[in-house]
């Protein structure tokens, strides 16, 4: 987060993997607004939780969501939700999803520098 | 490697089965100068081996061994998000099945949002079901596919508006409705999919046999509106009376249907012969009912199949009779002639026959396991999933034999035999067994390194008959090593709110005092210090409090002492003595010395003298005798003096100044 688009490849990550904007690739336009119903839906689902970008990976047909959430619910609710969005987008995406989150105590815990 | 794929060129060059492109190889081999011994074994290498579309999956799969100390794959591998307690498994699943049935239901609420079709080729699984109401415009395809889909409602309701419609519904329709009616009792069951639901779904339990059948209901409705019922309809019906214990009149039909001349199938007799326990009152009887049975099979040219088999040694488990066991040998063999191979619920059966409660001990385990051992056992009856746990009960009960108790373990866990665990009471019940045998006849050491350790918390939680079990075995082994580890595992299992055992870990504790080992004597200080906070932050609304004993606090403080922290347990002896309400009973006298002795150490006369005044007060009579030690070792000031005379009395004190 801490560094301009130029830095992508350099200095930190994509949000998004996919083959899509590959030479051949399928969906490209697709994937681009799928992803972004992805993250409007784990913000909205997930509210206040997330201290992390969403990262979407896609591998053959299933596509795999991940993240850093707080504790700030308990472990039962959080199952609850896992549940109901891996159901919910897999009907909706029509494909196999997967959530592949982790928990930080606080979200101070993701801060690595001051800018 | 090389002189193996030699070999196998070779064999296939000799045998003159070969291709072009064998004998090319061979060639090569050959020039190459290598010597090759011969081997008897002819190898064949098939031109083409057929594979399916998940092979390649499987293959991968089998090069991954479980994990025992991982987390199911079910949960999220998070420190946060990993239950440890059998509650915590239970609630997470059920919570994250839960938020499925969640997404199932908004879905159905909002059918027409979910019509696109993204997927291609189109996967039916994601869309919405289709929904049926009073009003709709049906077909006999809709009729078929529900029928497909095993929606029993549904195809309740399609049905009943086909014939308000009064279309006529062929007699093979009528036949796969009224089949899937008597399966499911006219009601709809718990869907597939929802599989920890079925997982964590007490049915071992809830086994009564007693009538469900819903009499009146749909299944008949249909059976009475078939004109002229063949004997498909007859079996269809006979057999879902049958699932469901209304017995009488499943029996009613069979007549019914024999005086109308039709076979009915194999699998419909098997239904009676099973009922035959309910049916008939004395083992005599049953058995000439069955064999009857038997008779009308061979007159009729059914051949019986492993549901025969297992109907039989069903009923003759329940026979307490000595025949029982000479009838079920002899079923078994006479099966094997019609190539039966009996499944692993005909042993389970076997099992029950032969290891009776209160009959002689018997070994037939040991024979059963030689048959079955390392092979993969696939589901083919559904009282399958019966065996483990049956086996592991003998091992437990009947035979006390914990190195057949391994084999057994070692079957369940060759190949996918895990599979036929069942359900999760079966598997907590199976590794109850497994642990108590096991703690009860391995040295303590052995346990705990290769089963508790291996096997705990991620397989296996213990529950608190087992844990009481292993504490059992420390006692009478002394090794109390493990004790701080196990009781860390009770607090993370939630095992700690019984007061028999709390008592029960403080009395190994005291009673086996870890010498030369300051390091476990503060670790039983804490754990002391662990119970100590518990019971007395009690939440006082709760039901099933923990009554607070004199007994518990003198035996912590006792602990407190050993660890050499006088002020803990000069604290506790504070609320001991000004909670006297609270806390039911005194502490032994001996606990109660060791905490002056400890004064005396200290040098606190006061604060003796404060001890010994409760000591006098609860009544123990040996005051005087600490008095005494008191004065010898301390020097008293006169106020000192004077409160010991009031607690005392004046003799003691005289004796002293003399």
């Amino acid at each position: 987060m801490a560094n301009p688009p130029h830095m992508i490849a350099h200095r930190k990550s994509w949000n998004s993997w996919n083959t899509s904007n590959l030479d051949g690739g399928l969906r490209p336009s697709e994937t681009a607004i799928e992803d972004v119903f992805i993250r409007k839906f784990m913000i909205g689902t997930w509210h206040a939780l997330f201290v992390s970008e969403i990262i979407v990976k896609r591998q053959h047909n299933i596509i795999r969501i991940g993240g850093i959430i707080r504790r700030s619910i308990s472990a039962r609710k959080m199952y609850f939700l896992i549940g109901y969005t891996e159901e919910l987008l897999s009907f909706w995406l029509q494909c196999p999803v997967k959530l592949e989150l982790q928990t930080v105590q606080d979200k101070r815990d993701v801060i690595f520098k001051y800018i | 490697m090389n002189i193996q794929l030699l070999q196998c060129a070779r064999m296939n060059y000799s045998s003159s089965r070969i291709s072009h492109k064998t004998i090319s190889i061979s060639l090569i081999w050959r020039r190459m100068n290598c010597t090759v011994g011969s081997t008897t074994e002819e190898i064949v290498i098939p031109q083409k081996i057929p594979r399916g579309p998940t092979d390649i999956l499987r293959a991968l799969e089998s090069t991954i061994v479980k994990d025992p100390t991982a987390a199911h794959y079910k949960f999220h591998d998070d420190p946060y998000l990993i239950p440890n307690s059998n509650l915590g498994k239970r609630s997470l699943s059920m919570a994250q099945e839960a938020g499925r049935k969640a997404a199932h239901w908004v879905r159905k609420e909002n059918v027409d949002l979910f019509q696109h079709k993204e997927a291609e080729p189109f996967i039916n699984m994601f869309a919405p079901p289709k929904v049926y109401k009073e009003d709709s415009i049906v077909s006999i395809d809709d009729l078929k596919e529900c029928i497909e889909k095993v929606n029993v409602d549904d195809s309740i309701l399609v049905y009943k508006l086909l014939k308000g419609k009064s279309v006529e519904i062929e007699l093979e329709v009528m036949q796969s409705m009224l089949e899937l009616l008597c399966f499911y009792n006219s009601q709809d069951s718990l869907p597939e999919e929802f599989i920890e639901e079925r997982w964590f779904r007490q049915s071992a339990k809830g086994e009564r046999q007693r009538k469900t059948w819903k009499d009146g209901a749909f299944a008949e409705e249909i059976f009475i509106s078939i004109k002229e019922p063949n004997a498909e309809a007859y079996s269809a019906i006979i057999q879902g009376m049958g699932k469901y214990y209304q017995i009488d009149r499943a029996t009613q039909l069979f007549e019914e249907a024999k005086q109308k001349g039709l076979t009915l199938n194999v699998n419909t007799y098997n239904t009676l012969i099973e009922a035959g326990n309910l049916l008939k009152e004395n083992y005599d009887m049953r058995w000439s009912y069955i064999v009857q049975l038997l008779n009308e099979m061979n007159d009729k040219k059914l051949k019986p199949n492993l549901g025969t088999l297992n109907a039989l040694l069903y009923c003759l488990s329940s026979m307490g009779s000595k025949v029982s066991k000479d009838y079920a040998l002899k079923s078994l063999s006479e099966f094997r002639k019609f190539g039966i191979e009996p499944s692993l619920a005909s042993w389970s059966f076997i099992l029950q026959i032969y290891c009776k409660e209160r009959g002689p001990t018997s070994t037939i385990l040991f024979d059963i396991m030689n048959e079955i051992e390392n092979k993969e056992h696939m589901i083919r009856d559904i009282r399958d999933v019966n065996f483990f746990v049956t086996a592991m009960n003998i091992c437990r009960y009947h035979l006390n034999d914990v190195s057949l108790a391994k084999r057994v373990d070692k079957l369940l866990h060759y190949g996918n035999n895990y599979n036929l665990i069942g359900d999760s009471f079966r598997e907590s019940l199976y590794y109850r067994h497994f642990f108590i045998l096991s703690v009860n006849s391995e040295p303590i050491q052995e346990f705990m390194q290769n089963v508790y350790d291996k096997l705990v918390p991620h397989i296996y939680t213990p529950e608190l008959s087992v844990i009481e079990e292993i504490l059992k075995s420390i006692e009478i082994s002394g090794a109390i090593e493990f004790l701080p580890k196990l009781w860390s595992d009770m607090i993370i299992f939630d095992l700690c709110r019984k007061e028999s055992i709390l008592n029960f870990v403080i009395d190994i504790m005291i009673s086996n005092e870890p010498k030369n080992d300051p390091d476990l004597v503060e670790k039983f200080a804490n754990i002391g210090a662990d119970i100590y906070e518990k019971v007395m932050n009690q939440n006082e609304m709760k039901t099933n409090l923990i009554t607070v004993t004199g007994d518990m606090l003198g035996n912590i403080m006792v602990l407190f002492l050993r660890n050499k922290s006088f002020d803990k347990a000069w604290d506790l002896f504070i609320t001991l003595d000004k909670q006297q309400q609270k806390v039911l009973g005194v502490p032994r006298f001996e606990s109660l010395s060791a905490l002056i002795d400890a004064c005396i150490e200290e040098k606190v006369p006061s604060k003796a003298i404060l001890c010994l005044a409760y000591a006098a007060d609860v009544g123990y009579e040996n005051v005087d005798e600490l008095a005494k030690e008191l004065q010898s070792k301390l020097t008293l000031d006169e106020t000192h003096l004077q409160k010991l005379s009031k607690i005392v009395g004046q003799h003691v004190i005289i004796e002293t100044n003399e």
